[in-house]
């Protein structure tokens, strides 16, 4: 079986676009052919170097505004644009996921998995200053060490906000962050067997360690600076003491100044000793990246020991080599993973702009476009139920978490509304500029397949078949080959609507025809018949293509 | 009545249960004819059941308010408590008042149409909205897991080929139906979901779009293959019943009149479009629709007025959708046949934290609604003084949570078992074992043991029984009357003795 080992043949084609489908938010055909015939180390070391942690900052992105393509982020608080603005936070991470003129990196991929564990939202935390700040935490210590990121997403502002950590108090504690630090940050609610990790009581304790931490200046109408800060005086200063899942531990209250964080630190250490902790993180990110469904085997070979090296002390908690370990294992590449996964709304909708090509306007110079290009898609994550830095509670997006797994995306109105997107792949009827259309031009994609497209000759086999364009069209979208019958069917069914195949090659011939009329001056009325004539049939083709379940699964 | 007289009137109600002219007496519980008799005689073909999940854990203290404690009320959650007066009452139930946002639900009460059942919960509760949903939702015990969900094993069970072969003529709608996106767990069967999930029966339409050409079925080997194969079945359902949901739709009608779109009531518009497809025929069994928004650990009443706020806009938000859906089935002519039930993952905290919230708790009220309902309430008021958790609590512990009084599973039992007629074997299987009744359905009040008249336990209603209810004691049963008592009419099957002077009077 293939467990942790480094996979060591060089990546076939298959296998790089599978590294790049599940490290990336998909691959462009050409990032594929880049990878094809690295080693799964180079390939991992490639994706890692390419990470650029500090693009430019978002820009105010109206151009009714004032400060339109100003920076606003570090700028003092404006509560009447913050909505807008808070969106042009989202568009900008939209964009770093999306774009494709920067070589392609984990990095995204990465952070979408940590907010998605760390979970606040847009939509509670409001200030678009704390969401940036939040993201931040997120992006820089996606690949840092895991016990200073609990820490530093324990005081972020937006998750003292989202988590009532601000509220906490001694005297009567808020409990909503210390439950959750357990349950879904750290430790896990039960481990592999269905044993409870830790008590009620435990929850009350780290409750009392974690009181006294507030955020400053939130939604302060002109306020320059904001953060977090601990204030003794609500803080529990009293022993906190931990069940037999955690050793018994006794925390000291503490009674001084840095105290706060004295008892987070020990709270961290404490809760990264349990036994399940380690186990819990990179049980998660197998499922993120290998697949959602982990069985005894897998728990045994791969987890276990991918957390005894997480928690050893030569690693100390350290993320990057772990993920290292994972994403260059035979396991990732195992035949039974690839595919193996029902593809979620993000992976869906960047992972179709980035395979047809679909680039993202400069968002200094093209400002508008580049705001249209992204109001459009974080519409369509939305509706697909993907809203990014928007889940709909702590938990993270349902299909993480609950039994059906990646299957919670498919259902009855998501398989429509999925349905819905690819459709407007194929009308093109989203205008980003007077230039620019979010489709396919499908019309212009086959005359690229036909060598001497103008030069129309009397021999027949000089005209490109439908084969040709199915082979084109089919290339690299799919996770594993069509077979024959699929072909026939998408090609004499769904193309040409049960004419025969030759139908194709004379309506193609008469197509280019009237084409070099056109383009020779000559006034030819039939070209617009025979141009739609052509586009339906490749709409049709491609339209089915996007609705299959094979388009699903990556 | 005095104790003689009822002696002799009581042999008169031992009348055997007969069907089809067979008493069913003459037969033993398991024979395979009285299964089948039961089957067929009480399987209720029409009914329906809507369920409304309130995600977040609702704060019952809050919800439904015991009068007949204020005081201690208060005292548990001063800065969130709702004044006395502005609490509504209940019609014959003075201890007892409703969220003054809740004047829909009040009406429903007063008119028998509504059923409170207090403190519901299960042993050893679990305070992760995840895994204390997932045991709502899946129906087991606390320490037991199961991927499928109660409704979904039901409808496994009464639907047993579904998918394949579905839609067809004798079950050409959906088996159950979601209005949102991701299938909920309640609906998922022993490998996927038995719901069609919707947003809106037009838009659905429109995108899926009508049936098109068969394409060939090869699947891919491996993990890929099993995954396509998924797919592919959940796109021929959606195209199977998007245009039976669309004709149901386009011929249903709504009669009552639900809150504007601006008022932004999401429950409100679901029960909107499940009243339309069942008005236009749809023959779905359960209807899910979704309220978010109860986990309120911080300021769910307004800083100035505590009966306004977040949690009074959730519930006002519920009671409007509620009563404005039974409102619109009674003028259909299809109240009949329809019952809502609530639910929420866990109840909140009794006493309030300083943020004017409150934090994850254990038992809450439920609320079952519909002509179909027989008693307006299940179990007592929590007990503020007694009844509250943990029974001892250490030096540094501020909380209390309130204690369970009534299994929930009971109610998904008296759904399944007396809403729907299957058969209590099946019930029982169903739910992994057998949870006693709470006569929710059923004109009386049952004794479920031995013990005193005033021993709530004794009753399946979890309370002791009202001047208006008829009370059997069961076969096997002895009970003993300590104070004096009203009921309406009494069954004996087994014996009721009364210690000291206490009467038993039968009035209404």
């Amino acid at each position: 079986m293939a467990y942790l080992s480094e996979h060591l043949p060089a990546l076939s084609a298959e296998k790089a676009a599978h590294l790049l489908r599940r490290v990336t938010c998909g691959p462009t055909k050409s990032e594929i052919l880049q990878f094809t015939n690295l080693t799964a180390s180079q390939a991992y070391q490639t994706l890692l170097n390419n990470i650029v942690l500090n693009p430019s900052e978002p820009i105010i992105l109206d151009e009714g505004s004032a400060y339109y393509k100003q920076t606003f982020v570090t700028g003092p608080f404006r509560g009447e644009d913050n909505f807008v603005w808070s969106s042009y936070i989202k568009y900008w991470w939209e964009a770093q996921i999306v774009q494709q003129d920067t070589p392609p990196s984990l990095l995204e991929k990465l952070a979408i998995f940590w907010q998605n564990h760390f979970v606040t939202t847009r939509e509670i935390v409001s200030d678009y200053r704390f969401i940036w700040r939040y993201l931040n935490t997120i992006r820089t210590n996606s690949l840092g060490n895991f016990k200073v990121f609990v820490k530093e997403i324990t005081k972020d502002p937006a998750m003292l906000l989202y988590l009532n950590g601000n509220e906490n108090v001694k005297g009567s504690p808020n409990e909503n962050y210390a439950r959750e630090l357990q349950e879904l940050f750290t430790v896990g609610e039960k481990d592999f067997n269905g044993n409870l990790n830790y008590t009620e009581d435990d929850v009350k304790a780290a409750a009392r360690v974690l009181t006294g931490w507030q955020f400053t200046n939130y939604w302060y109408e002109g306020s320059t600076s904001f953060g977090s800060e601990f204030v003794l005086n609500n803080h529990d200063i009293t022993d906190k003491l931990f069940s037999e899942n955690y050793n018994n531990t006794l925390i000291n209250g503490e009674n001084t100044a840095n105290g706060g964080d004295l008892e987070l630190n020990m709270l961290v250490d404490m809760l990264m000793d349990h036994p399940e902790a380690a186990k819990f993180i990179c049980r998660k990110l197998y499922k993120w990246y290998i697949n959602p469904a982990v069985s005894q085997d897998i728990e045994t070979n791969v987890i276990i020991p991918l957390a005894d090296f997480f928690k050893s002390p030569a690693n100390n908690f350290a993320i990057e080599p772990v993920l290292k370990k994972l994403l260059i294992s035979d396991v990732f590449y195992d035949e039974n993973n690839i595919g193996a996964i029902i593809k979620s709304p993000v992976e869906l909708a960047a992972g179709s702009l980035r395979h047809f090509g679909m680039q993202v306007p400069d968002m200094q110079n093209d400002s508008i476009s580049f705001r249209k290009y992204f109001e459009y898609l974080d519409w369509q994550l939305y509706s697909m139920q993907m809203s990014l830095l928007d889940q709909p509670s702590v938990f993270g997006w349902e299909p993480y978490y609950q039994s059906a797994l990646s299957r919670a995306w498919i259902a009855s109105s998501t398989i429509a509304l999925r349905y819905n997107y690819t459709d407007q792949y194929i009308w093109g009827w989203y205008d980003i500029s007077p230039t620019y259309d979010l489709g396919i031009n499908l019309v212009e994609w086959a005359i690229s397949l036909q060598p001497n497209f103008l030069i129309v000759t009397n021999t027949s086999t000089d005209n490109i078949t439908v084969l040709d364009v199915l082979e084109s069209f089919t290339h690299k979208l799919f996770v594993s080959p069509l077979f024959q019958a699929q072909k026939d069917f998408l090609v004499d069914t769904i193309m040409m609507q049960g004419l025969p195949r030759n139908s194709w090659l004379f309506e193609w011939r008469a197509f280019r025809i009237a084409s070099k009329n056109i383009a020779d001056g000559i006034d030819d009325a039939t070209y617009t018949d025979k141009f739609n004539g052509i586009r339906w049939r490749l709409q049709m083709l491609m339209r089915y293509l996007l609705r299959m379940a094979e388009y699903q699964v990556y | 009545m005095k104790r003689r007289d009822f002696l002799a009137a009581s042999s008169s109600f031992l009348l055997p249960l007969t069907v089809n002219g067979l008493s069913i007496k003459a037969f033993n519980e398991n024979s395979t004819l009285v299964k089948s008799l039961k089957n067929t005689a009480a399987l209720n073909s029409d009914r329906i059941l809507v369920m409304i999940n309130m995600i977040g854990g609702n704060d019952g203290l809050n919800t439904v308010i015991p009068l007949d404690q204020y005081s201690a009320y208060q005292s548990l959650r001063s800065n969130i408590a709702i004044p006395e007066s502005s609490v509504l009452p209940l019609s014959g139930n003075l201890g007892t008042g409703l969220h003054p946002a809740m004047t829909g639900l009040r009406n429903m009460y007063d008119e028998g149409k509504l059923s409170i059942i207090h403190s519901v919960g299960y042993p050893n509760p679990n305070q992760s909205h995840f895994r204390s949903a997932e045991i709502w939702m899946s129906g087991v015990d606390y320490n037991q897991y199961d991927s499928s969900g109660w409704m979904g094993r039901y409808l496994g069970n009464r639907y047993e080929d579904y998918p394949n072969g579905y839609p067809n003529q004798t079950m050409e709608d959906p088996i159950a139906l979601q209005i949102g996106y991701i299938a909920t767990p309640t609906l998922q069967g022993n490998s996927q979901s038995m719901a069609v999930t919707i947003d809106s029966p037009d838009n659905f339409y429109q995108l899926i779009g009508g049936a098109e050409a068969s394409p060939p079925s090869n699947i891919p080997p491996l993990q890929t293959g099993e995954q396509i194969a998924f797919i592919r079945q959940q796109q021929a359902l959606a195209v199977g019943y998007a245009s039976e949901i669309k004709a149901a739709a386009d011929a249903g009608q709504n009669l009552a009149t639900y809150p504007s779109v601006f008022e932004n009531n999401d429950l409100a518009n679901q029960l909107k479009i499940v009243a339309r497809l069942i008005h236009g025929g749809l023959k779905t069994k359960i209807f899910f629709v979704t309220q978010y928004g109860y986990d309120t650990h911080s300021t769910q009443v307004d800083s100035s007025d505590n009966r306004e706020g977040q949690h009074a806009y959730l519930l006002s938000k519920l009671s409007v959708a509620i009563s404005t859906f039974q409102l619109d089935l009674q003028l259909q002519g299809n109240a009949d046949k329809v019952v809502g039930m609530t639910f929420s993952e866990f109840g909140r905290r009794a006493t309030s934290n300083s943020s004017k919230g409150t934090d994850h708790g254990v038992a809450a009220p439920m609320f079952v609604f519909g002509n179909g309902v027989k008693k307006q309430t299940i179990g007592n008021n929590p007990n503020l003084t007694t009844g509250l958790l943990p029974e001892n609590p250490p030096p540094w512990e501020t909380g209390r949570d309130i204690k369970m009084q009534v299994d929930f599973r009971r109610v998904y039992n008296d759904i399944l078992a007396d809403w729907f007629g299957t058969a209590q074997l099946t019930t029982n299987n169903l739910l992994f074992r057998n949870f006693d009744t709470i006569t929710l359905f059923t004109d009386t009040v049952d004794s479920l043991s031995n013990g005193n008249w005033e021993d709530s336990n004794i009753w399946t209603v979890a309370r002791k029984p009202m001047a208006h209810e008829v009370v059997k004691i069961k076969a096997g049963h002895s009970v003993s009357l300590n104070e004096n008592s009203t009921v309406k009419d009494l069954i004996l099957e087994g014996s009721l003795t009364f210690e000291g002077n206490s009467n038993l009077n039968f009035g209404e």
